[in-house]
């Protein structure tokens, strides 16, 4: 490229000696070529097609098949932390009850670490997927209801403050010892939405895979959480009594989210394509190992030993079926997204009932 | 005062200028040089760094009052911007508050305070607003903001030769479709109608501040039959994380029950 | 026109939305046929047959107007009685000339008189002038009830006649229903209440028989009463901002400003026969004296005197023909050593871009004044057949200059558009680093050469040294102050320097100066006219006071037919301009195109001269009849009437007439321009057509370098229908290989239904689209469609012909790296030629005008 014109190879075309860069967009980043910006972009990527460009009536028609919503710009990171988030609220839960059950301490200050710790890991994974990561304290910036991410961010902030202060005081007594026991208290409160909200977080949105289930979504999502915490729990060391009460909190929870996998596939069977996102594709296959995973784990948690080797293979294939089921729900997400058509033939329904 | 677009794609010529009028005064880069093959289409989408888009319908079917040597076919264009909602999927989801309604009506991304949650993305039932990955933060038309406060309209509308994009006070933009629609279906063109005019007409959105007539299904043009505004289905969604959260309470209350060694 | 023009096609949704009729024809359904009532795809080079058809309509259904045609046209003219018609020699008119190749015209004349064309003898070379204008200058006969079979109404039937709407469909593919349509549309909005307006863009002009598509047009439009009434008319939307402009203070090589002739170095030897050659006896253009007086007067001041002929000797002469592809192949022959290239990149927008750069190739030096180094600028070492080795960087003997120059937004002045009107554009900016504007550059050269000249004797440099070149300068840069320029083209009188009141002003004695007489009146009260920008709202609707339009500030010319014979307006809504019998003046909306105290019952006498032979139902006051022309007995070289041909190549026989072509059209029988078979040739078997995409301009250089339009149109492509695709096996988005005999190209694959294929004749016939904007260099990249396209041209004007040839498509990339003719083997499949003309004009001379390509009839020229 001659330098004259990388004088402009931002694409802006204004040249700083004699344009005033203050347009709107004029602090927008881009790469300084051409073909990155191309490549850039966060819809899906432009392919050529081997047909005219003129839509098939037969499927109903589209815009060239273009998707009409924006794929999610999510990473990875969003269902990994839906994963140790929703982990993170079954442990509190689980440790508040244990508390106020009388069940053994150590098993009350394990539940209030891991959720500690969930968070911790779950508020990194956060941040790692902001396109601006040093602005994450502006989640904290105002609070709106109709936003599930801000409802969520503070539920996540309080579930932290909340959990870390009651796992540093487990091990005290007298007045810590009582402020311990209320902020475990106050986790386990925090840590029935924590469990669930992500679920809302997915299924506010136009995204049909997502919106579609939501009334089914919440379930899933906190009994996977159940699974994922109980599984965790249960490859720690534990006694008799521990491994009865994580045994049993995570056969509900492993049983739970296989029903509740099936109630979220009749929901969203409403529509076809819809269900064809949990089919089909990287989710289709996510969907059906999380779902033998979860029988696998389920199995394998009612057995009647209570040996390290039982727990580990519970503990880990459950552990497998929860992030598989997040996973799974979050990249149906992505596919529905991409079909135009999907979107189109659920708000073809509902417009016909209005 | 609200104001916002009434886009007639029955004068849409296609032309981009709209397109072209948007990058240069909000200092847009290009979307790079990719050849898609969609008819005269080469941007092929609304994005964070293009704020207009033409599109470009080749259609196996003839539109009323116009006669081809082509037979059934017709070719609809129409310049496809944000939809500035009334009830605003980007703006309900922003968990920042960086997406905010201006005086003018409009739903404006604060680019200071954007974290880059990419929340607005998935709320968007229209799939206009995007993150730029390169810059992290989300991005789609101001409703040119900054020109609306020197008492300027928008770069496109002043830049549409044929006034398929107009800009004004919204009641009088409504009034002016609805007499557009009468005259089109007096004559002939019956299929003419008004996307998102008002909130009867889009009860998901409560109504567009930016709205269009079209002459086919909203599908045709890449549009939703029906965009709902996350938040008006959120309830049942709560309801169950609540019932959710009781049932998880009492699973651990029942895995409890029964160990008490105190 | 939504295309090209998408901001003057506002009016045309603002005329729909009125309720105006849309009717578009073109082999592409394109953004103009998305909003217009009725789409008439035909096949590229089929015009004037449909265009004859719709004459043939208007005529067959007497659904003529009347009055109009009888009135104001030459409808009832007899003409010569030897005159036969295309009729009675199966594609020729009379007059044909076997040794010259060309018609002797004497035949088509008024009869007994011998009829100047509007403008001199400007566009005939060869032919001796015919000088004798001391006779009247219209016609001496006439059947005003158009009975008379030698009447223009009769031969005008006669000759349209087989234009059928059968033929119609034969030859242009078009259904008969679709045909008929559009001529009862055009027929029913005719008359005293209702215009027609053409509008085209001049990719129209570029065949073989372009000036004849014109001709269809003006004679429907004529036929129709839609010239010179408010919503008539024949607009030309033309390529570039102020190419109106480049025409009325030309860049073109046979005119002066104002459309005065070049002198011809045979006939216009003084002054004197000069202004006999072409000065009218009738009609407005008896004033010539004036305009040339006045304009030699502002060139060269106090030098120019009445005794040395107004220094009328120090203008070039023209000795051939000096047209655009004659100079280019005169070039590649080595007989020209420098070039000025300025704002044009002709390696990609000119016909034959390899011929083009065999022709550079060739020559001393070359100035390139453009944005950006285009295609033209770096021809020496980015082209094709450099790419494949046959030509060697090392070995182009040429010498290069690139300037930089200035955008419109950085230098004050004018642009002319179709309508005539000029409006200025103020410079907002200075032009960044050496970039200058066109008139510093010709100022400062000006003002160099003069330096290098001054101690200079000769007297053949007397023409420099006299040159009135004192325009007072401004700014850092010294730039000539734009407005200085435009008073002189205004004009003003010699002694006071008062400035004229317009052109009527003018004087033959050297008593005014004046650059460019049609543009008088342009600077006003010492007021820059074109800079006026009264909104629309604050005027009445004709807008006057919105920039100005040439002459006088016009709007519609011939606007005397806006009223009828008696002066009264033809109706009440389409009242324009009348004659107030109170006043004993013309007035109306706009400024009366009419000598404007001559009242409508004005008949001249018979020894009447000069203005005062226009009668009071003349219109057409630049005309010597006052006619408008149905009928051309001057001025055309390939018939008074227009006829149709098959394109230079076609994909098939004439259906009309045994003539396959244009008879008259320039040939260039060169080895590095080799032409198809004249129909039928099975190596190129697909119509092609070339145009332009809104998204860039021309040949690239103001778009190709910007992003944000770039980005809109990243890649040379071709529109192919599904059907051509199908059947050659083109994919979408893929890539098909382009070829012709002059070169190949490669392009991306854009398979569309908006480009169908046509039924003529029962076989259906493939046609190819070509946007031609790409080039080598810039953002965006890509082959030039008009590599593909031969050296042939229209007579009268010199168009190249590059909207309608054949030529053949293949999936992939296959070029064998874009291989031109200019270079390496020549196509050597010999080719029968001979089909194009049939007796007399079988065996014509060859070249232009009888001339071979790369000579002109004085011998070699620089």
């Amino acid at each position: 490229m001659t330098k004259e014109s990388s004088r402009f190879a931002d694409g802006r075309f204004i040249d700083p000696s004699v344009g005033v860069l203050s347009g709107e967009a004029a602090d927008q980043k881009v790469p300084q070529d051409q073909d990155e910006r191309a490549h850039s972009q966060g819809a899906a990527p432009l392919d050529l097609r081997d047909r005219p460009p003129e839509a098939p009536e037969d499927e109903g028609a589209t815009y060239y098949d273009r998707p009409v919503l924006k794929e999610p710009v999510w990473l990875w990171a969003i269902p990994a932390y839906f994963y140790v988030g929703g982990l993170g609220g079954a442990a509190a839960v689980l440790g508040a009850a244990a508390q106020a059950g009388g069940a053994s301490r150590r098993l009350v200050a394990r539940c209030r670490w891991t959720t500690a710790a969930a968070v911790v890991v779950g508020t990194g994974l956060l941040i790692y997927d902001l396109g601006r990561r040093e602005r994450f304290l502006n989640m904290l910036r105002v609070f709106r209801r109709t936003s599930p991410m801000s409802v969520g961010s503070w539920i996540l902030a309080a579930s932290g403050g909340a959990a870390s202060s009651a796992a540093v005081l487990s091990g005290t007594d007298g007045l810590l010892g009582a402020l311990g026991d209320f902020s475990g208290a106050g986790a386990g409160v925090l840590g029935m939405p924590l469990a669930g909200y992500t679920a809302i977080l997915l299924s506010n949105s136009a995204v049909p895979a997502w919106k579609e289930a939501h009334k089914t979504l919440p379930f899933l999502f906190v009994a996977s959480a159940i699974n994922a915490g109980a599984s965790l729990l249960e490859m720690t060391p534990l006694d008799e009594d521990e491994v009865r009460i994580v045994q049993r909190f995570g056969t509900s929870g492993r049983a739970a989210e296989l029903l509740s996998g099936l109630l979220v596939e009749r929901e969203v069977a409403a529509n076809e394509r819809t269900a064809r996102a949990y089919k089909e594709g990287v989710a289709g296959s996510l969907w059906r190992g999380g779902e033998a995973l979860g029988v696998i784990s389920l199995v394998l948690g009612v057995l009647p030993s209570t040996g390290r080797l039982r727990r580990w293979a519970s503990g880990i294939t459950g552990s497998a079926a929860a992030a598989t089921t997040k996973f799974a729900v979050f990249y149906a997400g992505k596919a529905s997204a991409r079909d135009p058509r999907t979107t189109f033939e659920a708000q073809r329904k509902t417009l016909a009932k209005r | 005062m609200a104001t916002g677009f009434f886009t007639d794609t029955t004068v849409c010529i296609g032309c981009k200028a709209c397109e072209v009028a948007c990058k240069e005064w909000n200092q847009l880069p290009d979307d790079g040089m990719s050849f898609t093959g969609m008819s005269l289409d080469n941007t092929a989408a609304l994005s964070a760094s293009t704020w207009r888009h033409v599109e470009f319908i080749e259609r196996p079917m003839a539109l009323s009052e116009q006669q081809t040597g082509l037979g059934q076919f017709s070719w609809l264009l129409m310049s496809d911007v944000c939809k500035h909602c009334k009830s605003a999927g980007c703006l309900e989801n922003c968990p920042t508050g960086a997406i905010v309604r201006t005086e003018f009506d409009s739903v404006y991304v604060q680019p200071d305070i954007c974290n880059g949650c990419g929340y607005c993305v998935v709320g968007c039932p229209f799939g206009v607003i995007d993150r730029r990955e390169d810059d992290g933060r989300a991005w789609k038309c101001t409703l040119c903001y900054d020109r609306q406060k020197d008492g300027m309209e928008p770069a496109c509308a002043k830049a549409c030769p044929t006034d398929s994009i107009q800009f004004g006070d919204l009641d009088e933009l409504r009034e002016r479709a609805r007499r557009r629609v009468d005259e089109l279906h007096e004559r002939g063109v019956e299929e003419a109608y008004l996307y998102g005019v008002d909130a009867a007409d889009q009860p998901g959105t409560d109504g567009l501040n930016a709205f269009f007539l079209l002459v086919d299904k909203p599908e045709v043009y890449n549009l939703p039959p029906d965009p709902v505004a996350p938040r008006k289905y959120a309830a049942a969604g709560w309801s169950s994380v609540a019932a959710a959260g009781i049932a998880l309470g009492l699973a651990a209350v029942a895995a409890v029950a029964g160990s008490g060694r105190r | 026109m939504a295309e090209c023009h998408p901001v003057g096609f506002r009016w045309v949704m603002e005329a729909k939305r009125r309720g105006a009729t849309i009717i578009h024809v073109d082999p592409r359904f394109t953004r103009t046929s998305a909003v217009a009532d009725l789409h008439v795809p035909l096949r590229a080079g089929s015009d004037i047959a449909f265009l004859g058809g719709i004459v043939r309509h208007i005529l067959e259904n007497d659904a003529y107007f009347k009055d109009y045609v009888v009135n104001y046209t030459n409808a009832p003219a007899i003409i010569e009685d030897d005159f036969q018609d295309t009729e009675d020699l199966d594609g020729l008119f009379s007059g044909w000339d076997a040794d010259k190749g060309e018609y002797d015209i004497s035949s088509w004349s008024y009869k007994g008189v011998e009829v100047a064309p509007s403008a001199g003898q400007r566009e005939i070379f060869s032919a001796e002038p015919h000088s004798e204008r001391g006779t009247t200058a219209g016609a001496e006969r006439f059947d005003f009830t158009l009975q008379d079979p030698n009447c223009v109404f009769q031969i005008l039937k006669k000759h349209y006649s087989r234009y059928t709407p059968e033929i119609v469909e034969e030859t242009c593919g078009i259904p008969q229903e679709l045909f008929l349509k559009v001529a009862d549309a055009l027929c029913r909005n005719s008359g005293r209440e209702r215009t027609s307006a053409f509008c085209y863009a001049v990719g129209w002009t570029q065949h073989s028989v372009g000036v004849q598509y014109i001709r269809t047009a003006a004679i429907i439009q004529l036929l129709l009463g839609n010239i010179g009434r408010p919503g008539g008319g024949i607009m030309a939307l033309r390529g570039h901002a102020s190419i109106q402009g480049s025409t009325d203070i030309p860049t073109l090589y046979n005119l002066l400003p104002g459309y005065l002739p070049m002198p011809k170095a045979k006939f216009d030897k003084t002054f004197d026969d000069y202004v006999k050659f072409n000065e009218s006896t009738s009609g407005w253009w008896s004033e010539f004296p004036k305009y040339i007086v006045s304009l030699l007067k502002a060139w060269w001041g106090e030098a120019a005197s009445f005794q040395n002929g107004w220094c009328y000797d120090y203008l070039p002469n023209l000795t051939g023909d000096h047209s655009h592809m004659t100079t280019v192949a005169d070039m590649a022959d080595g007989a020209i050593q420098g070039y000025f290239v300025m704002g044009e990149n002709p390696t990609v927008g000119s016909m034959h871009g390899a011929l083009h750069r065999k022709g550079m190739r060739e020559l001393d030096w070359m100035v390139v004044r453009d944005f950006a180094a285009t295609e033209t600028a770096e021809f020496w070492r980015e082209a094709p057949e450099i790419a494949r080795g046959e030509v060697r960087t090392e070995d182009v003997k040429t010498e290069v200059f690139m300037f930089p120059a200035a955008a419109h937004t950085e230098k004050d002045g004018t642009f002319t558009n179709t309508q005539r009107m000029l409006q200025w554009h103020h410079k907002a900016i200075e032009p960044p680093g050496d970039s200058r504007s066109e008139l510093h550059f010709i100022y400062h050269l000006g003002v160099r050469l003069r330096k290098l000249y001054e101690d200079s004797t000769d007297l053949k440099d007397r023409p420099l040294l006299d040159l009135t070149w004192d325009y007072p300068t401004k700014g850092p840069h010294q730039e000539p102050d734009a407005e200085a320029v435009l008073r002189e083209i205004h004009g003003y009188k010699v002694d006071s320097g008062e400035l004229v009141e317009g052109f009527t002003d003018l004087k033959s004695d050297g008593s005014t100066a004046c650059g460019c007489w049609i543009y008088s009146g342009v600077y006003k009260d010492g007021v820059n006219q074109a800079a006026r920008r009264k909104p629309g709202r604050e005027q009445s609707w004709v807008a006057p006071e919105w920039g100005w339009a040439w002459p006088h500030n016009r709007r519609i010319l011939y606007n005397r037919a806006s009223a009828d014979p008696e002066g009264k307006p033809w109706s009440e809504r389409k009242k324009y301009v009348w004659w107030d019998a109170k006043v004993g003046k013309w007035t109306g909306e706009d400024d009366p195109d009419f000598i404007p105290d001559r009242p409508p019952s004005y008949r001249p006498e018979e020894r009447a001269s000069g203005l005062d032979t226009i009668s009071g139902i003349d219109p057409f006051l630049l005309q010597g009849d006052g006619k408008g022309w149905i009928y051309a007995p001057n001025g055309l070289l390939d018939g008074p009437l227009p006829t149709h041909y098959e394109p230079q190549e076609s994909i098939c026989e004439n259906p009309l007439y045994g003539q396959q072509c244009n008879p008259a059209r320039i040939e260039w029988k060169r080895k590095d321009n080799p032409y198809h078979r004249a129909h039928g040739d099975p190596r190129f078997p697909y119509v092609i057509t070339t145009y332009r995409l809104t998204e860039h301009h021309t040949a690239g250089a103001m778009t190709r370098w910007l992003s944000w339009l770039s980005e809109l149109q990243p890649e040379m492509f071709c529109e192919v229908s599904p059907e051509l695709a199908a059947e050659n096996g083109l994919t979408n988005g893929g890539w098909a290989t382009i070829t012709t005999a002059r070169g190949e190209i490669e392009a991306r694959v854009l398979v569309t239904r908006r480009i169908p294929p046509l039924k003529i004749r029962g076989t259906t016939v493939h046609q190819i689209g070509l946007p031609y904007h790409w080039g080598s260099r810039g953002l965006v990249r890509g082959d030039a469609a008009n590599e593909l396209i031969s050296f042939v041209a229209d007579p009268n004007v010199s168009i190249q012909e590059s909207k309608a040839l054949t030529g053949n498509i293949e999936p992939g990339r296959k070029s064998s790296g874009r291989r031109v003719v200019t270079s390496g083997r020549p196509v050597e499949e010999a080719v029968d030629q001979t089909s194009r003309d049939k007796a007399p004009a079988a065996n014509r001379p060859t070249g232009g005008h009888g001339v071979e390509a790369g000579q002109s009839e004085e011998g070699e020229q620089t």
